[in-house]
């Protein structure tokens, strides 16, 4: 119940402030409409760098939306209402993440194939693209609650959350554009997709309970 | 109700690696107040977060008779702090109900609508807390205090922002849950009337 109170919650308030979901939308579509200008190139080059601009975008654009996790809540003091509501806090943390996934993951993902026509993306690739960025996407939220939970107390802490989790979104940009990227030039991406499933299975079990420690840390 | 008893020993808080304040000895029950007082910055809100289970003592720490458990005293105490908790986009409805359910408690819509009305917010329901005044928004979350129901009160500055009548309605409002066996730590820094009224006085110290 306390779950889905909070998960409710969570994207009621991010539904009523609508530019936190389509802000990374229209950061994507931007940016993807300077590449055929500034490369001035044809179908072919573009669709070279496909892969790797959809998924770098996508990240990117989740990147930017991390920063306010918990940094909302911990200003306005409702982080102390579900931390001392005794509602686990890893728990708590799933519910955020969760709710952070359903109002950005979930609409990039929907959105990915607008920015994969423009970059004409091969036909083949789409179903890979969908799939790899449905598992990745949830990784996202997951390890930026860890970032959201480490920097909530400070002012500009927003550069520093990218810094410390961009190192550890490496591997699914590797694995994800690397599954696209295969499908593309014909390989299987099963390899990559499978671990981009284990990045997801490691960052479910141990993201929130390191997001709950730096919560508590932060507290104290 | 069984019998609670909060035992506060010895305890101090830092700052930067400096004690804030002298020791603190308190002993809470049932049926009693304390208020603590101090200048500006002499650490009320950080004893007040600390014993409410959002910061850490350096020293000393709380008892939470009978059972001492974490779980048993937050389910048996509520805080409410300079941040009040209310999320400004959801109403005033949306912000108890969510404040509600998340302590276990179910409630429907005429219970939360009456909760708003006991703190002067009939009318409001549909209100973003947004839109309200500081002191509506104090009396937003005051309105939890009412719905939650619990023992002991942690109250930062309760007086602020609340006009005459506010400041009388809460007085009224502290005064009957203590005589109906709760108890109640605030801190108010100019409020003559609670400082007399209180079982318990605290004063911080410089360490």
């Amino acid at each position: 119940m306390r779950f889905w109170i909070l998960l409710q919650r969570d994207v009621l308030v991010a539904w009523r402030k609508k530019s936190n979901i389509y802000q990374p939308l229209v950061f994507q579509l931007l940016i993807v409409t300077m590449f055929p200008l500034g490369l001035g190139a044809g179908a072919q080059t573009l669709q070279k760098i496909a892969p790797a601009v959809v998924w770098i975008l996508a990240l990117i654009s989740t990147l930017i939306t991390l920063e306010n996790i918990f940094k909302d809540d911990y200003e306005d003091g409702s982080l102390a209402l579900y931390t001392l509501s005794g509602m686990s806090l890893p728990v708590a943390v799933i519910a955020k993440a969760a709710a952070h996934w359903l109002t950005t993951g979930l609409p990039v993902i929907i959105f990915a194939p607008v920015i994969a026509v423009l970059l004409h993306l091969p036909a083949s690739a789409y179903g890979i693209l969908m799939l790899s960025l449905l598992i990745a996407t949830p990784i996202f939220s997951l390890l930026g609650t860890v970032g959201s939970a480490l920097i909530m107390n400070l002012k500009n802490g927003g550069m520093l959350l990218s810094v410390l989790i961009m190192p550890l979104l490496a591997p699914v940009l590797i694995f994800g554009a690397g599954a696209v990227l295969e499908t593309t030039l014909g390989n299987t991406p099963v390899g990559h997709i499978t671990l981009l499933a284990g990045c997801f299975v490691l960052s479910l079990t141990l993201a929130p309970l390191a997001a709950a420690a730096a919560i508590k840390v932060n507290l104290e | 109700m069984q019998s609670t008893i909060l035992h506060i020993s010895h305890a101090q808080c830092q700052k930067g690696g400096e004690p804030l304040f002298a020791p603190v000895d308190l002993v809470l029950q049932p049926g009693e107040m304390a208020v603590v007082a101090g200048n500006n910055g002499s650490g009320k809100t950080t004893l007040l977060e600390a014993v409410a289970g959002l910061g850490s003592f350096c020293q000393g720490g709380i008892h939470f008779a009978p059972d001492n458990n974490r779980d048993s005293w937050l389910q048996h105490s509520h805080y409410i702090g300079h941040s009040l908790g209310n999320k400004a986009s959801l109403t005033c409805l949306e912000n108890l109900h969510f404040a509600a359910t998340i302590n276990g408690i179910r409630t429907n819509e005429q219970q939360l609508s009456d909760g708003l009305a006991q703190v002067g917010l009939h009318g409001y329901e549909y209100h973003y807390a947004n839109d309200l005044s500081a002191g509506q928004k104090k009396r937003l979350s005051l309105s939890r205090l009412l719905l939650l129901n619990k023992t002991f009160w942690l109250l930062d500055e309760p007086f602020v922002n609340l006009d005459q009548t506010g400041c009388d309605w809460l007085f009224d409002c502290i005064s009957k849950h203590i005589s109906q066996g709760g108890a109640a730590l605030l801190t108010a820094h100019d409020n003559k009337r609670i400082h007399q009224q209180a079982d318990h006085f605290i004063q911080l110290q410089r360490p």
